[in-house]
């Protein structure tokens, strides 16, 4: 059932826009696996899952299936099913049918085709629905047989497309639940599209972030925290903290004095920029040990935790405070960014143009 | 089991629930007075028509036939009724067939914007709609004579001109309401074009389809100015006998008869498009 997709080189370039949707964009999913695309609106993440299951075609590159390349082959011979946000299930057919489906036009006999429907409806959880018609369903229960559908047509890899953006959180949850217990069940291969980081975080093995049509990083999501390789993906992710310095021997020197680098953090000399992520960082009393001293500048609350600024030498540092921590302006605080959870990443006049603007705007609230 | 006994309501809130309650039962039988008040409408007309056509003997000022019978049938029979049904019939669904799928693929074009200046398009399609009948059918009773062109073809060509308009209208909002997105999860699903076709793109739009054969049929069945001009009175169809007869024969019975069976068959047809459809809508 499971099988490894290999993406080499895709590129699709729209005729009316200036810059190809995707550009080159090489990944690979093992086997069994769950890898995540992550990354805003109009990143290509869709576009990507089209060329996959066939539903367009790309300008150069190929899509390769346990090796074998799937250029020319129509969406129905591809084994890749595309589940969308929307869950499209028949209106015309009940829901043992519409998970029916995929076995029927595959050429079972109706009842084998509806037997073996009901084993992949009990999988999701809804055989007690089997003879509702779609539009009685919830939200969260037409995903469901959307996933049954997708698994019955026994696909080699499952392209999901946001399929859960669109329902209340604790809906959201429930589905994140049910989709790892499926990966135990049926070791589906999987490629995910999402904007939300913690589906990512949730759901995949692995996750590559997409940004203006090109992989800028894919690797595990703790790394793409704590490692991003640009300061777009630190943006991208939500990341606050971006100062401007430069790398010497193994530091980071900057307005806000010199800082080791940790040895796994391997950065050219020169000009670089310091990232740390916001919930890396831990205020501690002034009379403890700590990096820096700064004063509290600001206090958002953000449910359990709340946003901290805190000026630090002129320049304003973001952190999370802990559970029980509190924090007024004005206060004066120890600073503590721990070692390894610095990093650095080339400065921002490299960036690319159109980068997201959220590490443009860190990095200019971080200089001023 | 729930209790038995409803609480009887008393107090303040009491009185208003009882108050509620009262309203709303009246709010339902005025609804259901209302249906049947439209019904009876609707109905009524028929009723004088059901009568005559059982009637061998009404004279005024009768309330009822003083006479019952079946001497209108016969007439109508001996008038050549059954073969002018048959006639409309197929006339209804030739054109019905031929209007349709037309009209579904014109719809489906003009619906995904793949027809250039498809608003004048449009807007054209519509016209033979507002032009009389008479008029165009002049013209094309002169061209269809000059060309040599059978007047059962002519017939039918003409009256899939003029159904066409209302099959295109009713396919292009079907299909401006269409999510292709069906069709692509379909194909992820394994299923080829005709699967798609037939297990997908066909029931999704087939209320639309439906409707559209209806108004297509009824264009050809209901006919009566094309079919006489075009067919110069050699091609009987069962409005042209009912024309006739109503003008000419005075025959009470036998003008009820055939307005009976000119009724039968498209109230039939809406009944079957209308369950379709109900059992669709009914999840």
């Amino acid at each position: 059932m499971s099988a490894t997709l290999t993406i080499t080189g895709l590129t699709r370039w729209y005729p009316a826009t200036g810059a190809p949707t995707l550009d080159a964009i090489d990944l690979t999913v093992p086997a069994g696996g769950c890898v995540a695309l992550l990354g805003p609106s109009g990143s290509g993440k869709s576009t990507a899952l089209r060329l996959v299951a066939g539903l367009d075609t790309p300008d150069s590159g190929t899509v390769l299936i346990d090796g074998r390349s799937l250029a020319g082959i129509p969406p129905e011979l591809r084994h890749t099913v595309l589940v969308f946000q929307s869950p499209r299930l028949f209106p015309h057919l009940n829901v043992l049918d519409n998970v029916a489906f995929p076995l029927l036009v595959a050429g079972s006999p109706r009842g084998q085709a509806r037997d073996d429907a009901a084993q992949f409806l009990d999988l999701v959880g809804l055989t007690s629905l089997a003879h509702r018609r779609p539009a009685t369903l919830s939200g969260g229960q037409e995903q469901r047989v959307a996933l049954a559908r997708a698994l019955a047509a026994r696909p080699d890899v499952l392209l999901l497309d946001e399929p859960f953006s669109a329902l209340d959180p604790t809906v959201r949850a429930e589905m994140h639940t049910l989709l790892v217990e499926l990966r135990a069940a049926v070791e589906p291969t999987i490629l995910l599209v999402t904007h939300d980081q913690n589906e990512a975080a949730v759901l995949a093995d692995t996750t590559a972030v997409l940004l203006d049509g090109r992989i800028a990083q894919h690797d595990r999501i703790d790394q793409l925290y704590a490692r991003p390789v640009s300061l777009a993906v630190h943006g991208f992710l939500g990341g606050r903290n971006a100062v401007a310095g430069r790398v010497d021997d193994g530091a980071h020197h900057s307005r806000l004095g010199t800082l080791e680098l940790p040895a796994d953090v391997v950065v050219p000399r020169g000009p670089a920029t310091l990232v740390v992520r916001q919930e890396a960082i831990r205020l501690v009393p002034t009379d403890r040990r700590a990096d820096l001293l700064g004063v509290v500048s600001a206090v958002t609350a953000r449910g359990a935790r709340a946003l901290v600024e805190v000026t630090v030498a002129g320049m304003s540092l973001t952190t999370e405070s802990g559970p029980g921590e509190r924090f007024e302006p004005g206060d004066r605080v120890g600073v503590v960014l721990p070692l390894d959870q610095r990093h650095a990443v080339p400065p921002a006049t490299s960036m690319r143009s159109g980068e997201s603007g959220s590490s443009r705007d860190v990095l200019r609230r971080a200089t001023t | 089991m729930t209790a038995l006994v409803t609480p009887a309501p008393h107090g303040r809130s009491g009185r208003r629930v009882l108050r509620a309650r009262v309203e709303a039962r009246a709010a339902k039988w005025g609804r259901r007075a209302g249906t049947v008040a439209v019904t009876a409408l609707l109905l009524v007309p028929f009723l004088p028509i059901l009568l005559w056509a059982f009637a061998d003997r009404w004279p005024y000022p009768e309330l009822a036939p003083t006479v019952w019978g079946v001497g209108g049938w016969l007439t109508a029979t001996a008038q050549g009724a059954w073969p002018a049904l048959t006639r409309s019939l197929l006339l209804g669904l030739t054109v019905s067939a031929i209007a349709t799928p037309l009209g579904a693929m014109a719809g489906r074009a003009l619906a995904r914007g793949r027809v250039p200046y498809g608003k004048m398009v449009t807007a054209l399609l519509l016209a033979p709609v507002a032009v009389p009948p008479f008029a165009v059918t002049m013209g094309l009773t002169t061209v269809a004579l000059r060309l040599g062109v059978p007047g059962v073809v002519a017939l039918v060509a003409v009256l899939v001109v003029a159904a066409v308009p209302y099959t295109t209208y009713i396919m292009r909002a079907a299909y401006a309401g269409y999510d292709e997105g069906f069709e692509e999860t379909a194909r992820t699903l394994g299923a080829g074009s005709r699967h798609v076709l037939l297990r997908v793109h066909l029931p999704l739009v087939a209320p639309a389809l439906a409707a559209a054969a209806f108004l297509a049929f009824l264009v050809g069945w209901s006919d009566y100015v094309v079919t006489l001009l075009i067919g110069a009175g050699r091609i009987v169809s069962l409005p042209l006998l009912l024309g006739a007869s109503a003008s000419a024969s005075g025959n009470d019975p036998t003008i009820a008869v055939l307005a009976l069976l000119a009724t039968i068959p498209p109230v039939l047809l809406l009944t079957a498009v209308t369950v379709l459809s109900r059992r669709r809508t009914q999840r």
